[in-house]
């Protein structure tokens, strides 16, 4: 079970109707939030992928359980995909996290995570992380990362704003990431 | 990226409505413009009463089952859902006045132009399809 925002269910619609509720289901979810869309016209997949890069949105990926394809799709407006500025100082590239021996914390939303993440990083999406603090040890060196390096630069000035000294952000993030994946399914 | 669709609807069957319906729908789902020109027997497809009972291809009336199975809305669903989305619909003049027919033969909301109309649409959209 993948984590996400809203669920929409689109099984035996043919092809225009899941995109088409997608479309509609679209207009409910908040920036950054993740849209599944359950379906079983088997056109969906390659169409939800299309249809989320012409209108701008980040599609994470489909799984398939049974009959069913989920997909992941996270809404993106057009101001947060211009590279937005990233003011955090402390930056670690990310070939050299997995030579050092910190946590690597993954902001991104669960569902992003569950398609593939750096084996060994911790999840915290980053709307949870004021909550979660606890979590996580000051005296331990703390690579941040996100897809692109701007929700990972947040995500590092609230851990600094909250004490965390040692808190390094990850560029370009796992957009570039070539290293190993793990997944959680 | 040009963000228009133009549209031309020419034939009055079952299989030509989808593929107009389709593609229009699909490209008004994914933030484009769009806008149908209806003309000669394609304006059978946004007729109220002929729009419900569209004809098969002449030996494809066995597909009638495989559109059931597939859970395929209906021409008169796509038509409203079209609409809901935006979708422009002209209906040619020209084929109106031949064919004898008025606006109020059509389902409400769409408008009636000639060529031109269609033409000053079309000129910067991508793509323009023919159906």
């Amino acid at each position: 079970m993948i984590r996400s925002d809203i669920q929409l269910d689109a099984k035996g619609l043919a092809c225009p109707m899941p995109i088409v509720r997608t479309k509609k289901a679209m207009n409910d979810v908040a920036e950054g939030q993740v849209l599944e869309v359950q379906a079983t016209d088997k056109g969906s997949t390659a169409d939800l992928a299309a249809w989320a890069k012409t209108v701008g949105h980040q599609y994470i990926g489909t799984h398939e359980e049974g009959d069913v394809l989920y997909h992941y799709i996270r809404k993106c407006s057009q101001e947060t995909n211009a590279a937005a500025d990233k003011s955090f100082e402390q930056v670690i590239s990310n070939e050299e996290i997995t030579s050092r021996d910190g946590l690597i914390l993954d902001v991104r939303e669960a569902a992003e995570f569950a398609f593939g993440h750096v084996p060994g990083a911790k999840s915290i999406p980053l709307g949870e992380l004021d909550g979660r603090l606890s979590e996580l040890d000051k005296d331990q060196e703390i690579y941040v990362i996100c897809r692109t390096g701007t929700r990972s630069d947040m995500a590092a000035h609230l851990l600094a704003e909250n004490g965390f000294k040692k808190v390094y952000n990850v560029l370009p993030g796992m957009n570039n990431w070539n290293g190993e994946l793990s997944k959680d399914f | 990226m040009a963000n228009k669709v133009a549209i031309i609807a020419s034939n009055g069957g079952l299989f030509d409505a989808y593929k107009v319906f389709n593609i229009a729908t699909a490209a008004a789902a994914s933030d484009k413009e769009v806008a149908i020109f209806f003309t000669f027997e394609g304006l059978n497809l946004i007729h109220k009463q002929g729009m419900h009972d569209l004809p098969m291809p002449a030996g494809k009336e066995h597909f009638a089952e495989g559109f059931t199975k597939a859970q395929v809305p209906s021409i008169p669903q796509l038509v409203e859902m079209a609409q809901e989305l935006g979708v422009t619909f002209i209906a040619c003049q020209m084929t109106m006045d031949v064919m004898g027919l008025t606006k109020e033969d059509f389902v409400s909301g769409i408008e009636v132009g000639g060529a031109v109309t269609f033409l000053e649409y079309a000129k910067d959209a991508s793509p323009t399809l023919t159906f």
